[in-house]
């Protein structure tokens, strides 16, 4: 507690014209929040762990720059206006302006109304699921995973649900298995035949969905449906290694132009 | 404290000592009173802030650098499928919201097996009677078509340039439960017209359900309402359609880009 003749905050001296209630009373200033180093220092388990990460990351960081060799540039890229904008807005118009003309020049067919009692000769979805009708229709395979005398062992349907969990579950799967900085496929000749693979297979897949129109015998559409996307990965495979060796030393020697090996 | 005005602080004081013309005393009139009430100069600030953080020298990109743009600027085009995705999304959500203004999710109406029920009757209403009904409806199918297209194109870019490395993964991710729920978006609007194809690929799809072990009754009730097809079928797909899988799939692809825009795009190496 001090005086009451305590200035007023505003520096006047007219006691009837105070408005501010006086100087604190008996409230101490309040030091019980902890300040962010206290914070630190007084944190215990994940909480520390954190802060600790944290202080370690930021201070990575900060030598990370300090190393750089980065050149510093003029201006970050094209300016929004009139650059990017013009070209963003061209880009949007020639894409929407190409979807009205497909949509008028290619109206989608409207068949009959729905009839639970008689089963269409052909039914098919939409283009975009014909991979995934493909899947379906894998049940000449089903029989080769028979164990017990000719039954089989997964009903016909459940192969196919299968199967679109391992295709989904293989994309996913990829940034785990494929790691590393290299981006190009020549870098990578194995990843990019994968790659290959899996695009074709989608395309005989497809193929296979739609077996009515090909006038082969159904075994050889089937082992086609898993020989040609091998056969096309394998190519991409040969091509890519080939390229490689001269692809790679032009690419290093760009890069030790800059930047010497020590 | 005290409530005396600070001479100092007397604006409209300081407008009149300057030599200003009628423009400057209108402007910055209506600037003092505006700020006077919105505080704005905070915003103003943070503005300028930004636009000098954006004009800031920044360090050369990874393939200026090393002069590795003679080799990629004809894969440039194809960074643009992820946008062009989101405007196929656009294009569908706006006839979309169109389409649903004359649509009803309905199978009443029909007197024998194969008649025409009310969702059947209404498409084609919208196809004869509605004015550009029939246009909106193929605007609508091509849209959902490109959209496809450009997410698979999409997929295959960011996998052939390597993009999904770390710390893109996450992304990578997001990116195979967007492709899917874009498919299945297809799958469920395929379903509303209710004509033969759209019932027997609802019936595939019934039948994969129930083929599933352990969830798969579970699974053709909670999608399909049932074990046959009929008016709860259909109802379901409708909500699905115009409902939950909007408001899921633009949260994602809104987080999608967000990551993006985090992240950066990845550089050519
Ligand atoms: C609804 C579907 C999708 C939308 C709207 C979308 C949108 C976008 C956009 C606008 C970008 C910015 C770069 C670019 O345009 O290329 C992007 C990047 C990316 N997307 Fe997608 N995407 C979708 C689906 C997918 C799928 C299916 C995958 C992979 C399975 C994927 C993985 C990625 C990754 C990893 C990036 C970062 C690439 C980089 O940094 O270069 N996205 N996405």
């Amino acid at each position: 507690m001090t005086d009451d003749n305590e200035p007023m905050t505003d520096g006047g001296t007219d006691e009837d014209a105070r408005t501010d209630g006086g100087p604190p009373a008996t409230v101490p200033p309040d030091d019980e929040t902890p300040t962010w180093s206290e914070r630190k220092e007084r944190s215990q388990g994940l909480a520390q762990l954190t802060y600790q990460y944290f202080e370690r990351s930021r201070r990575e960081d900060e030598d990370l720059r300090a190393e750089s060799t980065y050149v510093e540039r003029d201006v970050l890229g094209f300016p929004a206006w009139p650059h990017e904008t013009i070209r963003n807005l061209a880009i949007t118009s020639f894409f929407i302006g190409m979807l009205i003309f497909i949509a008028a020049l290619m109206p989608p067919h409207f068949g009959h109304p729905a009839n639970p009692g008689s089963t269409p000769a052909i039914i098919l979805p939409d283009w975009y699921l014909y991979w995934s009708f493909g899947l379906l229709k894998l049940n000449p395979l089903n029989p080769q995973l028979a164990v017990l005398d000719g039954n089989i062992l997964l009903g016909n349907e459940f192969l196919g649900i299968i199967a679109h969990g391992i295709v989904f579950g293989a994309i996913g799967l990829v940034p785990f298995l494929n790691k590393g900085s290299a981006r190009r496929p020549v870098e990578e000749p194995f990843w990019a035949g994968v790659g290959v693979t899996g695009v074709v297979l989608s395309l005989t897949l497809a193929a296979l969905a739609i077996q009515n129109f090909f006038p082969f015998e159904l075994d050889l559409l089937v082992t086609l449906t898993f020989l040609l996307p091998v056969l096309c990965g394998i190519i991409t495979y040969a091509v890519l290694k080939t390229m490689r060796e001269g692809y790679m030393y032009d690419l290093n020697r760009r890069y030790y132009m800059l930047r010497p090996p020590k | 404290m005290s409530l005396k005005k600070n001479d100092e602080m007397d604006h409209n004081a300081w407008l009149k000592r300057q030599d200003l013309t009628v423009i400057e005393t209108a402007f910055l009139t209506t600037l003092i009173w505006v700020d006077k009430r919105l505080r704005i100069v905070d915003y103003l600030e943070l503005l300028e802030t930004m636009y000098y953080r954006a004009n800031l020298q920044m360090p050369k990109s990874h393939t200026e650098q090393y002069d590795l743009d003679n080799k990629f600027w004809y894969w440039y085009p194809l960074y643009s499928l992820g946008s062009l995705s989101i405007i196929a999304y656009l294009v569908a959500a706006v006839s979309g919201a169109m389409l649903g203004f004359y649509y009803s999710p309905s199978t009443a109406g029909a007197a024998a097996q194969g008649d025409p029920t009310a969702a059947y009757d209404s498409v084609v209403m919208i196809l004869q009677d509605v004015q550009f009904g029939f246009m909106l409806r193929s605007i609508h199918s091509w849209a959902a078509q490109f959209m496809v297209a450009a997410v698979f194109l999409h997929m295959l870019r960011v996998y052939f340039t390597g993009a999904y490395k770390e710390p893109r993964e996450v992304n990578w991710i997001l990116g195979v439960v967007l492709i899917g729920l874009t498919l299945f978006f297809g799958f469920s609007g395929y379903v509303l017209p209710w004509k033969q194809l759209s019932f027997w690929a609802a019936q595939i799809g019934v039948e994969m359900a129930l083929a599933t072990p352990i969830v798969g009754e579970w699974a053709a009730q909670l999608l399909f309402g049932g074990f046959t097809l009929g008016q709860a079928t259909l109802v379901r797909m409708y909500i699905l359609h115009v409902f939950v899988l909007p408001f899921v799939v633009t949260s994602l692809i809104a987080l999608h880009v967000g990551i993006v825009w985090v992240q950066g795009i990845a550089e050519p190496h």
